[in-house]
């Protein structure tokens, strides 16, 4: 990892191997941003996590938002202060962001305000590989789109610039091929700003009533006329290589892939890469398209540029577009340099290099591999958790899962989880299922995403009487994305002491009548409070509260104390294989057909030492101080 | 200058991410462009883990095209053969030959690969290929977390990269914490020291 300090270098000039970003976290350094709000989420994390650590050196406010709308509204807040601030979300955040957002675009902001969306073309973590170019179309703000981590940190320099030019919020979207890059970055110069602001009020801009909100839209659209005129002479939309009959228009992640097929198949060829993608420059593309009989939009996922692109090229007769309409590239997934080689050699009837048509049958040997998902770390009290609910509810309930962690309960031999949608969904899908079928709902999610979605859907299932047990799986932290503080936890985004959101408390807040508060480590305890949970005429709530083992034994470590395994009393074994197959803790292995459990990995939590039926898993130092 | 792709391959906890960011630290001191590519999130979980470090005078895309591997690391043998799609016959192979059970076949729901097969599979289609067992020297080194610094070693001891040997030492030193400095500084001398014996891959 890079020393988060290196953000802070004075040494103008230098470069530095960053991820697309960590550029981002020291372009707005550069820029000046004094707020800095997120809620955690691949592949955004990096960005608000870096600032989290040097915030407080850089005269940066940092925080971890309960969730992406609440983190725009904060950093929007500060903005209309006439503070510099940024908000950063994967692309599903700014799902939950846009009903701030697209009204943000009304009234406008004071000191530059960037929304950066991290999108996830392929689902590398995520639920869906949604365009999020499109809300810059819907809220109709400006959009810019870096292809290497060095254009991420200048042109968030150039979007906070363009945001106070214009008072408008402005988009800035990366792709994860983006932002999971280490590049390059040649450092520039940190601007100063103040961290202090004064709200001016100005009614019919601010205050969004139907009259006001009319006119505000009338002045957004003549905003975004200017900013399109500057779209068309600005540097970040630019011919990057010129000659040939045919013609590419991209940008992003895209461009990197067009321009190493463009030298793999030997084309002679120009390139129009564009940055700035909204509004779009329809004059420049015009020009671009003019000399050319062919050409190809290479882009990811939806036809954004290339519907621009034909609309740019209508009036001037037959040029050939290639895109997605006509199955040139894909519209699922993201692309590569061997999938636009592969796309433009069919197009143009070339040959594929050699390389490319590769003799060994690497499909075959892949397909006789066996799979290694992601899965529950050694330990992992979600597994404890899992365990417990097919021991107690037998497999009965229907399962409502949620985004996190115990997502990956899904897999053998815990197989938890019937449903997943977005954060939250488990709660208000379960209200729904409980009213029309039988079958007992539960819904499963994890502290953070307690905080961030839940709790809406838990005051609809009180209020409407839904019969639902909602299970949260309180592991102290945001796991997935980084083990990122969050309300349950006290501590603040920089470290510091905050006050604690009990989860149990707020769920009998809410009016749930029956809460339990369980430890899963304990198998039998836990049980007991999901039956009488399951029983239960109304809305329960169990939380099972263990620390992320991860976290746990990483503490351990620094206190110098020693995490103490389990291991298998070979006299007692009858090598049932219980333990593996109902568990599947990667600290349990079979070595010449005997199970054994290895000292390095194992955290001891005890939970095999519960389920084994001969009893013959203990803790290593019991057996020790047995034979002494 | 073609790109010089190195295609690094394990199991999320061995390490690639950190062999990785070390080998692009040192191209990018030697003057070159470079691109790393990291997968983060789900992979980190015991899952599958595959990251390119692309090196040359200007390198545009992060990943490698298929076929396009000069070096596949692989430091474990099932995610070797796994990731062969970016390897060409020409492809110098160094895999580690210490395997780490996928949970599935723990738990007997996959089929599992003996390290014979694999390499049965490794030398019908690669003339360049070093198998290597780094876990046995990285327990000599002092701790199995050092696999990937032994494999590491042995890639910059087959002369087949474009960067010295003591560019990399540097970048170990910068990136690795001053705790675990010495440690990860042994296995990565032994695994240039097991390379050595590998004379026939020098150019």
């Amino acid at each position: 990892m890079t020393d988060p300090r290196t953000l802070l270098s004075k040494n103008v000039g230098e470069s530095y191997l960053l991820l697309g970003n960590e550029a981002i976290a020291r372009g707005a350094i550069e820029a000046g941003v004094r707020v800095v709000t997120t809620y955690p989420g691949t592949p955004s994390s990096e960005i608000a996590d870096n600032l989290s650590r040097i915030a407080k050196e850089a005269g940066i406010y940092m925080e971890y938002s309960t969730n992406e709308i609440v983190a725009v509204e904060v950093a929007a807040g500060a903005s209309l202060c006439g503070v510099r601030a940024l908000s950063s979300m994967k692309h599903v955040g700014l799902n939950v962001a846009s009903d701030a957002l697209i009204t943000l675009a009304y009234t406008g902001v004071r000191g530059g305000l960037v929304i950066v969306s991290a999108d996830d073309p392929s689902c590398w973590s995520s639920q869906n590989e949604q365009d999020n170019r499109y809300y810059a179309l819907l809220a109709n703000l400006p959009c810019l789109e870096p292809s290497n981590s060095q254009e991420a940190k200048d042109w968030i320099v150039y979007a906070f610039d363009l945001s106070e030019k214009f008072e408008l919020p402005v988009l800035f979207r990366t792709t994860t091929r983006v932002s999971h890059t280490l590049a390059p970055v040649e450092l520039g110069m940190i601007h100063e700003r103040s961290d202090h602001g004064r709200f001016v009020p100005e009614v019919k801009r601010f205050v969004m009533v139907p009259d006001f909100a009319r006119i505000r839209h009338a002045v957004l659209i003549e905003k975004m006329k200017s900013i399109k005129e500057l779209s068309e002479k600005s540097p970040l939309n630019k011919i990057v290589r010129e000659g040939g009959k045919i013609g590419f228009v991209t940008s992003g992640a895209s461009f990197n892939y067009t321009m190493e097929a463009i030298d793999i198949l030997n084309i002679e060829a120009s390139v129009l890469k564009i940055g700035l993608i909204h509004p779009f420059p329809e004059q420049l593309v015009k020009d671009f398209v003019k000399g050319f009989e062919e050409v190809f939009v290479v882009e990811e996922l939806e036809p954004y540029i290339e519907n621009a692109v034909r609309t740019s090229a209508s009036a001037l007769g037959l040029i050939r577009i290639n895109g997605k309409s006509d199955g040139f590239l894909p519209r699922n997934g993201e692309l590569s340099t061997s999938i636009v080689v592969k796309a433009l050699a069919k197009s143009l009837g070339k040959p594929l290099p050699r390389n490319l048509v590769n003799e060994i049958p690497f499909e075959e040997i892949q397909k006789s591999l066996p799979s290694r998902p992601p899965i529950l770390c050694p330990g992992c009290p979600h597994r404890a958790s899992f365990y417990a609910m097919k021991k107690a509810l037998k497999g009965a309930q229907i399962n409502c899962t949620d985004i996190g962690c115990y997502a990956l309960g899904v897999q053998a031999p815990l197989k938890i989880g019937d449903l997943l949608i977005c954060m939250g969904a488990s709660v208000g899908t379960a209200c729904g299922m409980s009213k029309v079928q039988e079958r007992p709902v539960v819904a499963i999610v994890g502290d953070s995403t307690f905080f961030h979605a839940s709790i809406p859907g838990l005051i609809n299932a009180v209020y409407n009487n839904h019969r639902t047990v909602l299970i949260v799986l309180d592991n102290y932290a945001t796991a997935m994305t980084g083990f990122q503080p969050h309300p349950g936890t006290g501590f603040t985004g920089t470290g510091d002491r905050g006050k604690r959101v009990v989860i149990e408390e707020v769920a009998k807040g809410c009016g749930v009548e029956l809460v339990e508060v369980v430890d899963p480590y304990d198998i039998k305890q836990t049980c007991d409070a999901l039956k009488r949970a399951m029983e239960y005429p109304g809305p329960s709530v169990v939380v099972a509260r263990q620390k992320c083992s991860l976290l746990a034994v990483q503490e351990k470590r620094r206190k110098g104390e020693s995490v103490i395994p389990y291991k298998i009393v070979k006299d007692k074994c009858t090598n049932c294989l219980a333990c593996v197959k109902v568990l599947g803790c990667p600290a349990i292995y079979l070595s010449n057909d005997m199970v054994m459990i290895d000292a390095d990995t194992c955290t001891g939590c005890s939970v095999c030492a519960q389920v084994c039926p001969y009893k013959a898993i203990e803790i290593s130092r019991m057996n020790q101080d047995e034979s002494v | 200058m073609k790109a010089y792709n190195i295609v690094i391959t394990g199991v999320g906890g061995q390490g690639v991410l950190l062999t990785a960011e070390i080998l692009g630290n040192s191209a990018l001191k030697e003057g070159y462009d470079v691109r790393v590519s990291e997968i983060h999130g789900m992979a980190q979980r015991g899952g599958s883990v595959v990251c390119d470090v692309r090196i040359g005078k200007r390198v545009y895309a992060p990943t490698t095209p298929d076929g396009m591997a000069d070096v596949m690391l692989g430091l474990e043998p099932i995610e070797t053969l796994r990731y062969l799609k970016f390897a060409s016959p020409q492809t110098l192979i160094i895999m580690n030959t210490r395997s780490v059970k996928p949970v599935s076949v723990l738990m007997g729901a996959a089929k599992d690969l003996s390290l014979d097969d694999i390499t049965q599979i490794i030398n019908r289609y690669y003339d360049n290929a070093i198998l290597i067992d780094a876990m046995q020297l990285a327990m000599k080194a002092g701790s199995p977390i050092v696999q990937n610094m032994v494999m590491l070693g042995v890639l910059a001891s087959t002369e087949h990269l474009p960067i010295n040997i003591n560019t990399l030492k540097e970048s170990i030193k910068q990136l690795v914490s001053p705790r675990y400095f010495e440690l990860n500084m042994m296995a990565f001398e032994l695994g240039l020291k097991a390379g050595e014996s590998y004379s026939s891959f020098k150019h």
